[in-house]
């Protein structure tokens, strides 16, 4: 009698060839020029930009180091760059922040809608998407410059009685990065409320929650995977922001994306752009690793606590 | 004594204008402290939200609503000392099943040791200690149930109510827990109110029944009231099996008339409040398919011809043809191994004295 054909023989086939063209996608648009950036590096930059095949860890120095013009064996913190590193990791957290605190009561919003309005609040959510970033951009800083809308609004009301100086400051990046990244918080937050069962919301009020502790005991805690999703969304595009600091952040006020742009470009130091962009991908990782770890664990000790 | 539900023109409109629809229409109901009450009616009919309006999930229209003498018309849920079990139990995803009993508690601001002694009590109270560090979805349906309902017990409100709690289970588990809420009521002394389309489970579970349709209540008494003197046809169609028959009237002394049967032979039934017919005038009379008894022709009340039989094991459902073609169905108690009729053949039936009864269309 002949045998059946074992099914998991099927299963360690050749089948896994199908996969072949997405692995060739991700090894060549991927790890690729990942790869290009991580050797480049570790080389020395050459003297018309571009980089020349020696192998060095300058680069790497300089992301955190400064040697004197004069004296290069007198080497001391590069506080400019640091200045940088930290603007950046703080303005992205709060940039998180601002869009988690303005994104929930809208998701909620819509939410609640009835449902075949809901798609049209949606809609409206990702209309600002169809205009170039640029552009939008370039428009907050038509709002707020010295003479700008706002100003000119305030200084007519004598609210003030001269311009404010808004423009070109960590208030101006964050402006214009809250603004750009709200939708990347408020959709997934949505789609965390549209599957939230609001029985469990009277089941709260039932049990004699009042509304904020319903909001505290009930809804954050059911609608926390979409949080994370938007803090990751907004979280990571913000840590590399180049066009928002460089519009309304001026010269002075720089982001890592403006600090990268400026090695590869004026600077001509592309191993010192590289290790830049080396050192974001790094900061990037550990900072989602450590905040998803973070998440895990509260669930963890919420279950056993 | 105070009753624990007291609610007086109760009406309730939901949206506005040509889209208006009236869900409640002027209800009156008195719940009594202690009692198993029932809210009966087919899915539609504004029992649910009638039952939501006591909980504070929805506001009356008009009307008013007492809760152990207290007005609460215009307090939330989180301020009224009742509690719901839910139709699809709603228990937090997020917690455990000890953290889900103690939430009630925890919101009231208990103290911690008050709450975990509490939690725990309510946990034997359902049998479900072994299962106190599990989440709600690693226990089955009716584990689920028992957590919703220790979750709505463990505040020990004056009233709990219960929207369908039984609907999602099986046949046997309902049967279980039927009895488990008997249990869990008479060894509370909380009031409850339960909400369910189901009319066997209204019988057997109730102290009092509110049968309702279209947003009224039709008829309010005891499961033996209900099955026995129906208010209108609706009722009587609703609970239980009915035959309705359209028989004429030779008399009518008080609350008592006298119908032709067909075949010729007279029947004494008896007259709703408010009935009042006029002889020669035909009326629509009900009869259980038990209150009629089989016997041979000679000497019965009634002769039909059995068009069909179907065997149920404990009894035989006889489908007939009375003399004027009016169809009749019959349950015999097989109390022996009883013969089954042949289609075709002629059969008698005997009434019992006063089953016979008179409905208002």
């Amino acid at each position: 009698m002949a045998r059946a054909p074992d099914p998991d023989r099927d299963r360690h086939g050749w089948k896994w060839l199908l996969s072949a063209p997405a692995l060739v996608v991700l090894v060549l648009a991927a790890s690729g020029p990942l790869l290009i950036v991580a050797v480049y590096s570790f080389l020395s930059p050459g003297n018309m930009g571009g980089v020349a095949w020696e192998p060095s860890l300058e680069g790497w120095f300089k992301v955190f180091f400064s040697r004197d013009i004069f004296d290069p064996e007198n080497v001391s913190w590069n506080t400019a760059n640091l200045t940088v590193f930290w603007r950046t990791v703080w303005l992205s957290i709060q940039t998180t922040l601002i869009c988690a605190v303005l994104g929930f009561p809208t998701a909620w919003f819509i939410a609640t809608r009835p449902p075949h309005r809901r798609a049209l609040w949606l809609f409206l959510i990702t209309i600002p998407f169809w205009t170039n970033l640029l552009i939008r951009t370039f428009a907050i800083q038509e709002l707020i410059r010295g003479t700008g809308m706002l100003n000119t609004v305030l200084l007519a009301l004598h609210v003030i009685d001269e311009p404010l100086q808004l423009l070109y400051s960590n208030f101006a990046i964050l402006l214009g990065m809250a603004y750009v990244f709200l939708p990347l918080m408020v959709l997934p937050l949505y789609a965390a409320m549209d599957k939230l069962d609001f029985r469990l919301v009277e089941a709260g009020y039932d049990l004699y929650a009042s509304r904020w502790r319903v909001l505290w005991h009930v809804i954050l805690p059911l609608v926390k995977p979409g949080f994370v999703a938007g803090s990751i969304l907004v979280f990571i595009p913000s840590i590399g922001a180049y066009v928002t600091p460089r519009v309304l952040g001026g010269g002075r006020t720089m982001m890592l994306g403006n600090l990268i742009a400026l090695q590869f470009g004026q600077g001509r130091n592309w191993p010192l752009g590289a290790a830049l962009a080396m050192l974001l991908l790094i900061l990037v990782t550990v900072a989602l690793v450590v905040y998803l770890r973070a998440v895990n664990a509260e669930d963890e000790e919420k279950r056993h606590g | 004594m105070t009753p624990e539900i007291e609610i007086t023109g109760l009406s309730k409109v939901f949206g506005q204008g040509a889209a208006a629809f009236r869900a409640l229409t002027d209800i009156d109901l008195t719940v009594g402290t202690g009692e198993f009450f029932t809210l009966l009616g087919p899915s539609g009919c504004g029992k649910t939200t009638l039952l939501r309006m006591i909980a504070g999930f929805e506001a009356p229209t008009t009307g008013s609503l007492r809760i152990n003498g207290d007005e609460v018309a215009g307090k939330g849920p989180n301020a009224r000392p009742v509690n719901t079990v839910f139709q699809n139990y709603a228990l937090f995803p997020h917690m455990t099943v000890a953290q889900n009993i103690g939430f009630g508690l925890k919101m009231l601001g208990r103290p911690r040791a008050e709450v975990d002694t509490t939690v725990a009590e309510m946990l034997r109270l359902v049998r479900m200690e072994a299962m106190a560090g599990r989440k709600p979805s690693e226990i089955s349906g009716g584990q689920q149930q028992r957590v919703a309902l220790a979750r709505a017990l463990a505040p020990r409100p004056r009233v709990l109510l219960l929207d369908e709690p039984l609907s999602a289970l099986d046949l046997k588990l309902r049967k279980e827990m039927q009895s488990e809420l008997k249990r869990l009521q008479s060894e509370t002394g909380i009031t409850f109110v339960f909400v369910t389309h189901d009319q066997e489970e209204a019988l057997t579970m109730s102290d009092r029944i509110a049968v309702m349709s279209a947003g009224r209540i039709l008829q309010l008494g005891t499961p033996h009231d209900i099955y026995h003197a129906p208010a209108d046809r609706f009722v009587a169609d609703f609970i239980g099996d009915t035959n309705f028959l359209t028989l004429p009237v030779i008399a009518v002394s008080g609350a008592r008339a006298t119908l032709t049967l067909p075949g010729g032979q007279t029947a004494e039934a008896i007259l709703p409040d408010g009935v009042a017919p006029t002889p020669g005038q035909s009326v629509t009379a009900i009869l259980r398919p038990e209150q009629a008894i089989l016997t041979e022709p000679p000497g019965a009340t009634l002769t039909a011809t059995v068009r069909s039989a179907v065997f149920f094991g404990t009894d035989t459902h006889l489908h007939l043809t009375l003399g004027d073609g009016q169809p009749f169905v019959l349950r015999r108690q097989n109390t022996g191994d009883l013969p089954v009729p042949e289609p075709g053949s002629i059969v008698g039936l005997t009434l019992g004295p006063g089953v016979l009864r008179v409905v208002r269309d």
